[in-house]
């Protein structure tokens, strides 16, 4: 028995399969994570017409099989964010957040909010307007949704201010007080600054951060990642190779 | 009982790429059958392992004598200003089978695929930049496929070379010949209009 149905979708990776066919990793709106069967999508110019490419962002004709994978049947372009493929740090952006939504969610578990928070990134960063920032603010907003949201204040295990030499400890949810930290073994020191601006993004602020404190904020982040998928994005070291945050 | 002779045949043919174990079993059964094929082709192979490797300029295939150069890098016909980036052997079959282009070729093996992990240190770009630096090349084109992961290696690439100097070019992109402007994606569209040309 099959069931056929129509959803929104962004592309999060593919993986070629056979001679002509590709294996789709999509992020649906209704659905979640899935991966789909594209028949032909390598070679047919006219089925999935450039759809199929990293970050698409997809009205979806999937059927689901019993026991399979879903098969795309067909695929219309609502927006292909085209043009953030002519600059470098963009599309190591735009890799980056794909895989961080790929790893951070599960198959069939739907994240509406995670959906939407995604597309909206991607629109902000094909027409300029997501800096550096914009992507520590995804992040924060992504882990939130998928239930990982770390805590920069107050202290994760006693609830104080974490005060002016507070350690970051991944395996205790974010950030320790001194005394806590001295109490459970683990965790590194961090700069009270880089906490505090973590801690205001969170809360919704808006304002750019200065570089330095934008590198120590993504080592953090990058350990705290790190720590729950049991390994490092691969994307993280193409971001640093091509000098991007 | 099937011969221990046919099931390891069996194994080692599902491991090519699209061969799943049908097919493979499929395979093996027809090579029975034709004991000529199967020793032409078991020939073949042995040849092309232990003849075929690397160019140690360009990174094209060749089976000439070790650390000889390949046909492309020794053809005296050829331009040595042009040179031609590809991802793989097949993207420089394909662009040797038009005859417009005469210049040199480098392979670069891959293309730089954050996802899967494959930075520059995985490709010859290395080998690329040594090798510019005693070649007379004065256009590098880059022809890697207009997808993500190829528009990055090509941004990546012209980061490295126009610090040196360099004329780089991309491949143009837009609607294929005898192509439905119909069927035609966004982006296609978009890039062949911003890629205009004057008539």
């Amino acid at each position: 028995m099959s069931l056929a149905i129509v959803d929104e979708a962004l592309v999060l990776s593919t993986i070629d399969y056979g001679e002509a066919d590709r294996i789709v990793t999509l992020f649906t709106r209704g659905r979640g994570r899935l991966s789909a069967f594209a028949a032909g999508a390598r070679k047919s110019k006219r089925r999935f017409a450039g759809a199929l490419e990293a970050g698409t962002h997809l009205r979806a004709q999937l059927v689901e099989r019993r026991g399979e994978v879903f098969r795309l049947d067909g695929a219309d372009i609502v927006q292909s964010f085209h043009r953030l493929r002519d600059d470098l740090p963009r599309i190591a952006r735009l890799m980056y957040c794909l895989e961080l939504i790929r790893e951070l969610t599960r198959d069939q578990e739907p994240h509406t909010q995670l959906f939407d928070g995604l597309r909206d990134y991607l629109q902000k960063l094909d027409a300029k307007e997501a800096g550096p920032t914009s992507l520590l603010l995804f992040e924060l907003d992504a882990l939130a949704q998928a239930g990982f949201m770390p805590s920069f204040a107050p202290c994760a295990l006693c609830g104080e201010p974490t005060g002016e030499r507070p350690r970051f400890d991944p395996s205790h949810g974010g950030v320790l007080c001194l005394p806590c930290s001295t109490r459970v073994a683990g965790g590194f020191p961090v700069s009270a600054q880089v906490v505090e601006a973590l801690s205001r993004l969170q809360a919704g602020e808006r304002t750019p951060l200065p570089a330095e404190t934008r590198a120590r904020a993504r080592e953090l982040l990058n350990v705290f990642i790190a720590h729950h998928l049991g390994r490092k994005l691969n994307s993280v070291d193409f971001m640093e190779q091509v000098g991007t945050d | 009982m099937t011969p221990d002779a046919i099931n390891r045949l069996v194994a080692q043919l599902a491991r090519l790429p699209g061969v799943g174990e049908k097919t493979a079993q499929r395979l093996a059964f027809h090579l029975l059958r034709t004991p000529d094929l199967a020793r032409g082709l078991s020939n073949a192979l042995v040849e092309v392992v232990d003849r075929v490797k690397l160019c140690p300029v360009c990174f094209s295939l060749h089976d000439g004598p070790e650390a000889s150069r390949c046909g492309f890098c020794t053809d005296g016909r050829r331009e040595d200003r042009l040179l031609c980036v590809v991802e793989g052997i097949s993207d420089e079959m394909a662009i040797e089978r038009t005859r417009e282009f005469r210049g040199r070729y480098h392979v670069l093996h891959g293309v730089l695929s954050p996802l899967e992990g494959i930075g520059p240190e995985q490709l010859r770009i290395k080998e690329l930049l040594t090798r510019l630096q005693a070649a007379a090349v004065e256009e590098i084109i880059v022809a890697t496929n207009p997808d993500v992961e190829g528009e990055a290696t090509a941004l990546y690439l012209t980061r490295l070379l126009k610090p040196m100097g360099l004329k780089v070019s991309r491949l143009a992109q837009g609607i294929p010949m005898g192509g439905d402007l119909e069927y035609a994606d966004q982006a296609t569209l978009a890039r062949a209009l911003s890629s205009r040309r004057e008539l």
